[in-house]
């Protein structure tokens, strides 16, 4: 079902996220899959991470090369991960400004393997219908279940999917949240397999947290997703702010397990839509205008 | 108050929030960073727990670092009804059997898991194999208990910590690549589990229909 | 043998389907979601959501309706119609979400379906003659074939009757035996065996026994499949969904067609001066329907009139509704009271939801006057059901003009009679009733347009909010002015029509070929409306809020016209 695929060149050349900077260990390789494509990657001894196509006498775990290799791959460190590209990447990755803020807690909170592609992953992460069932009473909660008209946009400009004015009642919106409150997000999908969103911050009316899911496409039907967080809580340490990420994602991660087909469907046909269902809507025909084919099923002709 | 050094993402550390709850009990949670951050095998850590494992409990200056044995702990010490660590030799000897059972569940359904979703470096396609063979005979049991009568692991009326100890690296299993759907038995018992008031769910799991 | 779509295998064995649970099957690579109602009923349907194709085996099973964990959607019991999306709690779900179901037979101990026709299972006499023992199946990782062919080393069943995917013997003990072998997979199958004739005192030592006999034979099919080349997976079949439901909203071109055949199954007094009926199908089952909704009943003197379906969700065998004399009838409720008997057959139309119920307040009220019992039963039994606050108040004349008492009776403490009030004693009572509103509360009335147009007025002045008070009057009892003229212009036929004097935009619509679906045709139900897209329309229905009629945006067309000179439609 998953079989190897040589990708769609809008995902080649994409800038994917293979590991988070913090935890790639001192002195030696450490190994990933990139679209079906085995990679090694290191950190040599000024700090700077490279990556490249895994060769068979370097094997993780070996102590890494003292000098970055005549062919490694592009590499970039952004938002607290390592990203590099099979192909040839855009100079820059799309912008998240609130990181550079210097009040914020930026928290790579983890990467955790997942059984399904990359756009069903980010359909979820757009998804505000599931939080009452998925994640009962944290980001939802019976019976407040509607999900009440938004607005979205396809920004050609940024080339990116926009979806505002989204509000959900939800019981423990963060980890300083106290008690229940009406939230509104902000999502953007600035990159096929990446979305960002923005919720009102408990602490201050005037600013947003930022959650970031950056997907890593292992294969067609397995990623892995990073998760970075830019917020603003001065009370909790990351490992506090890490178990709340964590136990969210780890909600959905059964449910994304459980989806069939795991590719992204392109046809309208294929499920049904509803109109909480906008930014997806939008969101696969972004795809399907970019002419991606990895981990979906393209709309027939 | 009780204390427990959990990881919400852990099997093993559901065991013990499944029997505290079961047992209506409070406590406090001191989050542990066992993925990605990998603070169980930290010095600091090893002083609660030698071996550099998860869950750690701390009652009243006491503190236990394995996860049955802290079921056995917690079972002997707040149980009022004794049912779920039974004292009668022969069904205590049963129990006893099914711990170590799951501790070969945990070894391979549960290392499969995270293999899959935090890539520890196990042989997980190994792991898988030897899963399907526990989940065989544990489907086996449980089928021929229901022909006689026997909702539960161990010969009794009322679930035991067998229960605890089994459930999540089964409940878990299919983040690890070891699917539930030849082993109906098995599904229908997790039915019954998750049935029992008190039960909680943890990312991952999820709740069961209310029955009878 | 030849593993076509034809078979019909088991894929569960009865046992499997205990109460509240849902059972995960596959056939020939596509998985099923297999599960029990209350009323004991059967589904097999095919194992994704229509939403988000999210497994329905990890679903709730809730006696009447399988939930899915994803986003709640419900999907009812027998027809797998959908009857709620929480996502939006005022929509009544569109007819046609239907999930993908399988026909079913329950033989021999065994739940058997089927891919392709519906001809049924393999007939097995040497079976037919009770005391059946249904051996612990045996999943195997080995192709079907495989597994046939070991039994039948053990088996006498030489012919190759059928599809070939059973063999019958004698076992060693001299009892008769079925195995029945269900290609799963390519590479995958299950063996379930039945024996017939069993008599032994220690039933539990025969299952061991062939239990043992199973995992031998499993184990040698299982090296023997190690050692072949793995066949390729079948790949399962993810129908598309209709094209009308690809895109959202769709405008149903229903019509006011008497699509169903049914069978007055019962009749009795529901109450004093009201007729229930039970509707059976004739053949086949009925469409999904939601609490709220209606029918329309097709009588034999040529008159259609609507009435609220009764039914809980999960009583999908028969319609339910409850029928009130009525003096003043022009010929509709006497005819049901009179003429219609059981066993008669009556033409009705597919059933609607025009007073869709919103499961997402905190407390539901319901205040019945009468026969406005219906629709309120319905929804006050499916939120009962599962667990939701609710207050039924049904205002009657004395306790035997209490409909379906059986029904309300059930809902004990949360329902309360208010009985031989008159209107000054009501309107106190109302007060009482919404003089405050609880925080998220939601209300719904039914019942005669006074008690209503009290109950509306009280709600409004206690602060209710207009999208909080859910009504539907029983008929509209304002006089309809039909003396204007103006123009339609119907935005999607790209047609301008002129509605004269003394005729409706229905009818003018009609006669030019644009058909709406429409039902009591008298501004009450809701059925005929169109979205106003120019234009200010004259209301004269009962159906819209004061709200939603200030707004312009809907327009009932069987009563209601035009200020303005034109008005455009999104027709």
């Amino acid at each position: 079902m998953s079989g190897f695929a040589s990708p769609d060149p809008v995902t080649l050349n994409l800038w994917h996220p293979i590991a988070a900077i913090g935890e790639i260990p001192p002195g030696k390789v450490s190994a990933t899959v990139l679209l079906d494509e085995p990679v090694n990657f290191a950190k040599v001894a000024d700090g700077e991470p490279f990556v490249w196509r895994a060769r068979p006498e370097l094997r993780a775990g070996d102590a890494a090369p003292s000098t970055r290799p005549a062919d490694a791959l592009p590499s970039l460190v952004a938002y607290g991960y390592l990203w590099t590209s099979l192909g040839t990447p855009p100079e820059e990755i799309f912008a998240i400004p609130e990181y550079a803020e210097p009040d914020r807690r930026n928290v790579a909170a983890a990467s955790i393997g997942v059984a399904v592609s990359a756009p069903r992953a980010i359909e979820n992460f757009l998804d505000m219908g599931h939080f009452p069932y998925v994640h009962t009473g944290i980001l939802g909660e019976q019976p407040h279940t509607e999900v009440k008209e938004y607005d979205v946009e396809t920004s050609a400009e940024r080339d990116e999917v926009l979806a505002t004015r989204c509000r959900f009642f939800q019981p423990m919106a963060s980890t300083v949240a106290k008690g229940g409150m009406e939230v509104e997000y902000v999502y953007r999908v600035p990159h096929p397999f990446c979305s960002v969103l923005y919720k009102s911050s408990p602490l201050d009316a005037n600013r947003q947290d930022v959650i970031a899911i950056f997907l890593q496409p292992v294969g067609q039907e397995r990623i892995r997703a990073h998760m970075m967080l830019s917020i603003l809580d001065d009370q909790n340490d990351d490992t506090f702010i890490r178990r709340f990420q964590l136990m969210v994602f780890g909600q959905d991660k059964p449910i994304l397990e459980n989806q069939f087909p795991k590719r992204l469907p392109l046809d309208p046909r294929a499920e049904t839509p509803i109109r909480a269902d906008k930014s997806a809507i939008a969101y696969r025909r972004w795809l399907s205008a970019k002419g991606v084919t990895y981990g979906v099923i393209p709309a027939a002709a | 108050m009780i204390a427990l050094h959990d990881y919400e993402l852990s099997a093993e550390c559901y065991k013990v929030r499944l029997m505290l709850g079961l047992l209506g009990l409070k406590w406090r949670v001191v989050p542990v960073d066992y993925y990605p951050g990998a603070e169980h095998k930290t010095p600091a850590f090893r002083t609660l727990s030698p071996l550099g494992r998860i869950p750690v409990l701390e009652d009243d200056g006491f503190t236990l670092h394995e996860p049955h044995a802290i079921l056995i702990y917690l079972a002997g010490r707040y149980d009022t009804s004794d049912h779920w660590s039974p004292r009668e030799p022969r069904l205590a000897a049963e129990v006893a059997q099914w711990l170590s059972f799951a501790v070969d569940l945990d070894a391979s359904a549960g290392a499969a898991r995270r293999a899959d979703g935090f890539f520890e470096a196990v042989d997980a396609d190994a792991a898988r194999a030897e899963a399907h063979r526990l989940f065989r005979i544990l489907d086996e049991h449980l089928w021929f208990g229901e022909r006689q009568g026997r909702g539960w692991l161990c010969p009794a009326e009322r679930p035991t910590i067998a229960e605890i100890a089994c459930f999540p690296a089964v409940a878990l299993s299919e983040e690890g690549g070891v699917s539930r759907q030849d082993y109906p038995a098995i599904r229908r018992w997790m039915d019954r589990v998750k049935r029992v008031p008190g039960f909680s769910v943890m990312s991952g799991v999820f709740p069961a229909a209310p029955g009878r | 043998m030849s593993l076509t779509n034809d078979i019909w295998s088991p894929i569960a064995a009865s046992g499997d389907l205990p109460f509240r649970h849902v059972f995960h099957g596959q056939l020939l690579g596509q998985e099923f979601a297999a599960w029990r109602a209350d009323d004991g009923h059967v589904n097999v349907w095919e194992n994704r959501c229509l939403h988000r194709g999210v497994r329905l085996s990890i679903g709730l099973n809730d006696g009447r309706e399988l939930v899915c964990q994803y986003h709640g959607w419900r999907y009812a019991n027998r027809t797998a119609g959908c009857t709620y999306i929480p996502a939006h709690p005022a929509d009544a779900p569109a007819r046609t979400i239907t999930n993908r179901t399988y026909p079913v037979v329950e033989r021999y101990g065994l739940i058997w379906t089927t891919l392709g026709e519906e001809r049924g299972p393999p007939a097995r006499p040497e079976l037919d003659s009770g005391d059946l023992l249904t051996l612990r199946e045996m999943a195997a990782n080995a192709p079907a074939a495989m597994a046939v062919a070991a039994l039948r080393r053990h088996g006498d069943d030489g012919g190759q009757e059928g599809d070939g995917l059973s063999v019958t013997l004698t076992t060693p003990e001299g009892t008769r035996a079925a195995f029945f072998v269900q290609p799963v997979d390519s590479g995958r199958c299950v063996i379930r065996g039945v024996l017939a004739g069993d008599r032994s005192p220690d039933s539990i030592a025969t299952l061991r026994l062939h239990n043992e006999r199973l995992k031998a034979l499993r184990d040698v099919i299982e090296a023997e499949a190690l050692a072949a080349p793995a066949p390729e997976p079948l790949a399962p079949v993810y129908a598309p969904v209709s094209a009308e439901l690809a895109e959202m909203p769709g405008l149903l071109k229903a019509g006011r067609r008497a699509s169903l055949s049914v069978a007055v199954s019962r009749k009795w007094a529901a109450g004093a001066d009201v007729a229930g009926f039970e509707l059976a199908a004739v053949s086949g089952g009925l469409p999904t329907f939601q609490p709220g909704g209606h029918i329309d009943v097709h009588l034999p003197n040529g008159l259609i009139r609507p009435y609220s379906l009764v039914n809980a969700p999960g009583e999908t065998g028969s319609y339910v509704i409850g029928v009130k004399r009525d003096p003043a009838s022009r010929g509709g409720s006497q005819t049901l009271h009179e003429t219609v008997r059981e066993g008669d057959l009556l033409a009705i139309s597919e059933p609607r939801n025009n007073f869709p119920l919103r499961r997402d307040a905190n407390l539901t009220i319901f205040i019945a006057g009468g026969v406005g019992v219906t629709p309120l039963i319905a929804m006050a039994q499916a939120l009962d059901h599962s667990g939701s606050a609710i207050a039924f108040h049904c205002f009657a004349r004395d306790e035997a003009h209490i409909a379906f008492a059986d029904r309300l009776g059930a809902l004990k403490s949360r329902f309360t009679p208010h009985l031989g009030l008159d209107p000054v004693e009501t309107e106190a009572r109302l007060r009482t009733l919404l003089g405050q509103r609880p925080v998220g509360a939601h209300v719904y009335l039914c019942g005669p347009t006074p008690m209503l147009e009290t109950a509306r007025r009280v709600a409004a002045e206690a602060g209710w909010p207009e999208a909080a008070v859910h009504f539907e009057y029983f008929k509209n009892e304002r006089a309809v002015d039909a003396g204007s003229s103006f123009e339609i212009a119907l935005a999607r036929s790209a047609l301008t029509l002129t509605v004269p004097a003394g005729r409706t935009i229905l009818e003018v619509l009609r006669d030019n070929g644009v058909d709406l679906p429409s039902s009591c045709e008298q501004g009450a139900c809701g059925t005929c409306e169109a979205t106003v897209l120019e234009g200010e329309p004259d209301h004269q229905d009962v159906y819209l809020s004061d709200a939603e009629k200030r707004e312009g945006r809907r327009i009932m067309t069987c009563v209601s016209r035009a200020r303005s000179a034109r008005i455009t439609l999104d027709v």
